[in-house]
């Protein structure tokens, strides 16, 4: 309101158009330092620490809300759960007293024809703090961060199955990007028939794609799509997707498949990070690289209708 | 009368900060108004000599930071905001409330296309026409606070 006292008729300092002209040549080039050189990860990572207080007191909120609701929530809805989940404990502890026998024996087995042990991957608990904030993005920020152990590029699953694989760590965080991403590629195999691709996110309506597959390819609706394994980020088995739709186009070579994902993408709150198996620093390494030099983006390579060997480049 | 002054300024953007930063979920994604752009307009229109494109450039490279979005995507679009806000500064700051919250309509919009424009290029997939939708609880938003400021604004004069 200063400015009614004393309006000033003349501009003062640089013209509006020009320092527009300087902002945005200083934004273009920031643009393309972050997407192309990855010179100022770093930065981003301080920066997100200094913000870290800020985001606490915006999580305030939402957290106040919640333990309230769960402060009220009845006895009767605890007494329910609780005996379901005691019920579910009985059963998994059966299931488990099996599989128990059948490590050992599959150990066993390994070991009489030779081959390296299948090693386990460790497993974090994490939260999931927010949505991305970008709602046409499908990404979700967890409150586990590099301080944490997390890594770009490891798995994150709920109790059902794959959600996707950490893009981005910051210190404190880390950005998972979703299964049902444009830009998330995850290697499968159909459990009816063991048959091998890749799927894709679709991006708008939570879907997954299965392209580079063949019009006679033998798929099924209702055929399960669960991880290979043969890439050392997921472990082998894992539930992925379920087939919905296919649809052969004889203008086209390849069938298009539709998929829904089998995990709650958005349901829980609760998911479990999957640290990568030592075996597979090499292909880890190799992955990081991969992220780094993300000098091929998708697009390219659905032309080239050969599954990109990146499993993930955002 | 009071005086602006920049420590006020900043304070409001840290507020408006926090607001962009609440964990937003569901359909409360795509309806939640960019607090950081309103403010920074608000005080453009209000204080024009130290809420300038800079300010509102710096702001858009914050945002950048805490979303995660490419560096300097949100600094440009702006920016290029900021620059039509100052250029017309004058002539907003006559215009009755209906007009000036038809041209801060406009202003959001140009704002959400720039953006738009620098994603589709980073590879973004089109996002359809929800991508609109903070436009409009930016603009309502936008005019409950002009109300206000403009019947306070008509106090000071009479003083």
């Amino acid at each position: 309101m200063d400015q009614h006292e004393s309006p000033s008729f003349f501009i003062q300092g640089p013209s509006p158009f020009s320092r527009l002209v300087l902002f945005a040549a200083l934004s273009i080039s920031l643009m393309a330092t972050d997407s192309r050189l990855h010179y100022l990860n770093e930065i981003r990572q301080g920066f997100i620490v200094l913000l870290h207080p800020f985001q606490l007191i915006a999580n305030i909120p939402s957290n106040a809300f919640r333990s309230a609701s769960e402060y009220f929530i009845s006895q009767k809805t605890l007494r329910n759960e609780n005996s379901f989940l005691k019920e579910q404990a009985l059963y998994q502890n059966s299931e488990l007293q099996k599989l128990g026998a059948l490590k050992e024996e599959n150990d066993n087995l390994r070991k009489l024809l030779g081959t390296a042990k299948s090693s386990s991957q460790p497993v974090k608990l994490a939260e999931i703090m927010y949505m991305g904030r970008d709602p046409f993005t499908h990404r979700i920020i967890i409150n586990l961060g590099s301080r944490d152990g997390v890594e770009a590029g490891q798995a994150v699953i709920d109790s059902m199955g794959v959600i996707g694989q950490i893009t981005r760590t910051y210190p404190f965080s880390s950005e998972v990007t979703l299964l049902t991403d444009k830009d998330l590629a995850i290697p499968i195999q159909i459990e009816r028939n063991s048959l091998r691709a890749i799927a894709f996110g679709h991006g708008r309506d939570n879907t997954i794609d299965l392209p580079y597959l063949p019009g006679n390819v033998d798929i099924r609706k209702g055929d399960k799509l669960v991880t290979s394994g043969i890439d050392g980020i997921y472990p082998t088995g894992l539930a992925v997707a379920e087939v919905v739709d296919i649809q052969s186009n004889p203008n086209s070579p390849f069938a298009h498949i539709v998929c829904n994902p089998i995990a709650g993408i958005e349901n829980h709150r609760q998911v479990l990070v999957i640290g990568f198996d030592k075996r597979n620093v090499d292909l880890e390494n190799n992955i990081e690289s991969n992220l780094k030099a993300e000098s091929t983006p998708l697009k390219s390579n659905s032309k080239r209708n050969s599954p990109p060997k990146s499993h993930a480049t955002h | 009368m009071q005086r602006i002054n920049a420590n006020r300024i900043y304070l409001t953007l840290i507020i408006a900060l926090v607001f962009q930063i609440l964990p937003w979920s569901g359909f409360g994604l795509y309806i939640h108004p960019d607090f950081v752009l309103l403010v920074l307009l608000y005080w453009i229109l209000r204080a024009p000599k130290l809420c300038s494109i800079g300010t509102a450039w710096l702001s858009g490279l914050v945002i950048d930071l805490a979303t995660g979005s490419l560096f300097g995507q949100n600094a440009l679009a702006y920016a290029l905001t900021a620059f039509f806000a100052v250029t017309y500064q004058r002539r907003l700051i006559l215009f009755t409330v209906w007009q000036q919250t038809a041209y801060v309509f406009l202003l959001l919009i140009v704002n959400q296309i720039c953006l738009l424009v620098l994603k589709l290029f980073a590879g973004g997939e089109n996002p359809g026409w929800l991508y609109f939708l903070p436009c409009i609880s930016g603009i309502l938003l936008w005019y409950v606070v002009a109300f206000s400021s403009v019947g306070s604004h008509g106090k000071s004069k009479n003083n």
